[in-house]
């Protein structure tokens, strides 16, 4: 498409200044909504070889590593995993808590930068509620893939039985699997919802299979003024709601360590030390997905622009901030007068034969963030943010598995010390879930629209060029 | 509801102001706002084309499952353990603080599922009026669907053709779904 | 059901300063439950199916050192930390024997119970354990065996609890407070152990318990335990 772009409304800047405004901003970049809706289109239809080849290896892989050898476990016994006395709980819950902390990365920018109308959230909060929906179906598979009888794991669902028995609601797991269970249906509804206009222009511009399947998506969706009045009632209840909802999840999560006893785990600054770390693993994700999205999608180049790396990068840099402030928190009192079996288990942290994970974590999460991040230009270059966001995770994982097996492994009876080491269906199981998540994604690049182009264009109408004195700035206004 | 032609006038997307005016003189010819409707495929607030505004139960229907998610989670928490009570050590049988939890998280849960089946249940159920579409909306038009007396119909063509809208006969679609 | 008369407490009390760490408790413990032997490499992984153990620390430098015994149970605490964190009530408190119960089939394997322990007393079954013949023939038939992926711990002997609780009641009478002897009591050549009722003020675990040389382990975590240790000053005054 050759289409003229539209000018700057209200603008009468020109020239090279123009054509710099323009390549910055994508909200001060409109394109008509007939070309963005086609360049959306062919990202979703066209695929290449490769993209086929990486479906099929991911595919395998989910297949054989995930599930084939999750059936070995379940029918061999949880022998075949690492874990042993006193280390009960290894790297399945660790990568289990990896995994939600990931997911509340696309809870935090499609609900709280609509919240908060974040400008610069428009063109990717689909890209990154699909991560929530995704993280949270792999995360959701961890507490079946631990349990050492999973065939009878209904048994933690309320249901009326002849036995007479209900779960114990007084039991942090069924918290978790309650809090969970919220979160991915409301997430997943959150995420249809804002999608129906899409999948109706979509629908509009398909044929065969996927239209079919697009029209019954889409709800029969026209446009009319009553069906906006209540998607956008609907939106703005779920932006609300499920900002609490984002925040109950993983303090849940963190309560299933901190309502026990254990050394080390009974601490109150549990909750928001994992919220925290949950949105910086999840911004950084966010990162890293759009970098591969920017990389290897048509035309996503006009939506995702640098100035979107600049502004996450910033996000990133401020949490891996508080997480330093939460973690302090934690530690600083440990070390100072602490109960003498927590204060144990932090020297045998920093100083054990596993001190290597946790000098990882601090390093990954306090000082590559903190020599970087102040950086423009490294924010601006989306390799480099790759880079760091990738190693911002690796330190998040290092962190959960510093707390879990390495603090289990320590604590109050000497002779029951152990070292916990995981074994080949462990890792196995893990890369799994890593594979699936891959695999859902890029199915989903392809199923459905990955830019919300109503939401670009709502952003487009509301920001134009203010004269001001003897320049032109930009300038937002309130549509709604 | 007047028995009549029905027609949608298409504006493109930067006509945003020639589609105001077209309402504007739809009503000076007599024509009321519910026999007009706007179908776009961006949300442009009422008072843009000077509408009244849209009204829709999803609220209430948000609230009522808020309620009903309380009132399952309260029977999970308290009225099972009342009724097949289980001591563990270390706590009383229906704790107050651990249950704030539970009614938190199935509350939430109600209101939001009940969200989504409200938008369902109104986008389903039939409207009144007629259903007029075009696939030109998705792509940024502008549409303003009315419905005239037969006589007046070209009357009320030629006025809107003058702002630059492009009228499409027959819009009303039979079944936009499934 | 909840019997008419107030449930019987039942305790234990070992007496460290007789223990010899023998270990005859633990194989007679093995025997009466039908604990599997999980096999010489997963012992050494810590995978051990023993209900009790005994830690085992040395005192002193070379050449003067001494063992340091202290037998591992279950505390069958009052408060037990192990019970609110089972999502199926797997691990339930007995309102008639006042113990834990452990609930081997209800238990789904999620092991939390056993992180929570801070006793670390729980074990989990890793493997189907194979029983051979004729080994099959030493199983114990008042107690199941346990399948793969379930938790189990000391249970203070409860079906000899329970045996004895119903001669009682076809006889018309109480439990004596010296009736039940668990297993690893029955075992142990110097009597360091001592089980029975505690809220008998005459039964010998009572009267074992009020000794001025008795302690609650890690009883400042509010757990409540029913085991009472006896340490003195030791025979090298330590």
């Amino acid at each position: 498409m050759a289409a003229e772009a539209k000018p700057l409304p209200g603008s009468v800047v020109r020239g090279a200044e123009e054509e710099d405004l323009r390549a910055e901003h994508l909200m001060l970049d409109p394109r008509p909504r007939e070309e963005m809706n086609q360049m959306v289109m062919e990202a979703m239809t066209k695929t290449t070889p490769a993209f086929w080849i990486a479906i099929s290896v991911l595919g395998l892989v989910v297949l054989v590593c995930l599930f084939g050898v999750w059936i070995y476990q379940a029918l061999t016994g949880m022998g075949v995993a690492g874990v042993r006395r006193p280390v009960f709980w290894g790297i399945y819950i660790a990568t289990f808590v990896f995994w939600i902390g990931i997911s509340h990365a696309g809870t935090f920018v499609s609900a709280i930068l609509r919240v908060f109308k974040a400008e610069f959230r428009r063109p990717f909060t689909r890209a990154a509620e699909l991560m929530t929906t995704f993280g949270l179906a792999a995360g959701a598979l961890y507490p079946l893939i631990h349990l050492g009888r999973v065939w009878v794991f209904y048994w933690m669902v309320p249901y009326p039985n002849s036995r007479w028995l209900w779960p114990n609601f007084r039991s942090a797991l069924v918290w978790d699997f309650l809090a969970i269970t919220t979160y991915l249906i409301s997430s997943t509804i959150y995420l249809y919802l804002p999608l129906i206009p899409d999948l109706a222009m979509a629908r509009d511009h398909s044929t065969g299979l996927r239209q079919r399947i697009y029209r019954i998506l889409a709800l029969g969706w026209r446009g009319t003024e009553a069906e906006w009045f209540r998607l956008r009632t609907a939106i703005t209840i779920f932006a609300f709601a499920i900002i609490p909802v984002m925040f109950s999840v993983h303090t849940i999560v963190s309560w299933d360590f901190a309502v026990g006893v254990v050394a080390m785990w009974h601490s109150t600054i549990f909750g928001p030390y994992f919220i925290i770390g949950a949105i910086l693993s999840g911004v950084s994700a966010v990162v890293m997905i759009l970098f591969v999205l920017r990389a290897t999608m048509l035309h996503m180049k006009y939506f995702l622009r640098p100035e979107v790396f600049d502004s996450l990068g910033k996000l990133v840099l401020i949490f891996s901030m508080a997480w330093t402030y939460f973690f302090i928190n934690d530690y600083l009192l440990t070390y100072y007068g602490g109960d003498a079996a927590e204060r144990q288990v932090l020297l045998e942290h920093a100083t054990g034969p596993g001190a290597w994970v946790w000098y990882l974590m601090l390093i990954c999460n306090i000082v590559i963030p903190w020599l970087t991040l102040w950086n423009r230009r490294i924010r601006r270059t989306p390799w480099m943010m790759f880079i760091i966001t990738t190693l911002i995770n690796v330190g998040m994982f290092a962190e959960r598995y510093t707390i879990i097996p390495m603090t289990l492994g320590h604590q109050r009876i000497p002779f029951d010390w152990g070292t916990y080491v995981p074994r080949w269906p462990e890792i196995s199981i893990v890369l799994g879930t890593f594979a699936l998540f891959m695999f859902l994604y890029l199915a989903m690049t392809r199923l459905i629209p990955m830019v919300p182009v109503w939401e670009v264009q709502e952003g487009h109408m509301a920001h134009q060029l203010r004269k001001v004195g003897q320049t032109e700035i930009p300038s937002i206004t309130e549509l709604e | 509801m007047a028995n009549g032609t029905v027609r949608l006038a298409l504006f493109r997307e930067d006509q945003l102001n020639q589609a105001a005016e077209a309402i504007t003189r739809l009503h000076e010819m007599g024509i009321e706002d519910e026999d007009i409707s706007v179908i776009s495929g961006m949300a442009l607030s009422e008072r843009i084309l000077g509408r009244p505004m849209s009204w829709s139960h999803v609220p209430l229907i948000a609230i009522a499952g808020a309620v009903a998610g309380f009132l399952i989670a309260f029977f999970l928490v308290f009225g099972t353990q009342y009724l097949y009570p289980i001591r563990v050590g270390a706590m009383p049988n229906t704790p107050v603080p651990t249950s704030l939890v539970v009614l938190f998280e199935i509350t939430m849960l109600g209101m939001l599922v009940s969200t989504l089946l409200g938008v369902i249940a109104e986008m389903l159920t039939p409207s009144y009026g007629p259903a007029g579409y075009d696939p030109r909306i998705s792509h940024g038009h502008i549409g303003v669907l009315y419905t005239s007396p037969t006589n007046l119909d070209n009357q009320v063509r030629s006025r809107l053709s003058e702002l630059g809208a492009v009228i499409v006969e027959r819009p009303e679609v039979k079944k936009l779904w499934p | 059901m909840a019997q008419m008369e107030p449930a019987p407490k039942w305790g234990m009390v070992i007496d460290l300063d007789l223990c010899t760490g023998c270990q005859a408790c633990v194989t007679a413990c093995a025997m009466e439950n039908n604990n599997h032997f999980v096999g010489e490499e997963e012992v050494g992984y810590g995978r051990a199916l023993y209900w009790l153990r005994t830690l085992r620390y040395w005192d002193g430098e070379y050449p003067q050192v001494k063992p340091n015994f202290q037998l591992s149970l279950c505390q069958q605490c009052g408060n037990a930390p192990c019970e609110p964190v089972c999502p199926v009530f797997a691990s339930a408190h007995s309102e008639e024997q006042q113990v834990n119960l452990m609930v081997y089939n209800r238990c789904i394997g999620t092991r939390y119970c056993a992180n929570n322990c801070p006793y670390l007393a729980r074990v989990f079954n890793f493997y189907d354990y194979d029983i051979p013949e004729p080994l099959n023939n030493y199983l114990n038939p008042n107690v199941t065996v346990r399948r793969r992926g379930v938790m189990e711990k000391c249970t203070f002997c409860i079906h000899r609890i329970q045996a004895a609780e119903q001669k009682a009641n076809q006889e018309n009478r109480e439990v004596g407070g010296d009736e039940v002897i668990t297993a690893c009591a029955q075992a142990c050549p110097t009597d360091a152990i001592t089980f029975g009722r505690l809220d008998d003020p005459n039964s010998r675990v009572s009267q074992a318990a009020r000794s001025e040389r008795g302690f609650a382990w890690m009883e400042d975590l509010g757990t409540f335990p029913r085991v009472v240790y006896l340490k003195g000053v030791g025979y090298n005054g330590s």
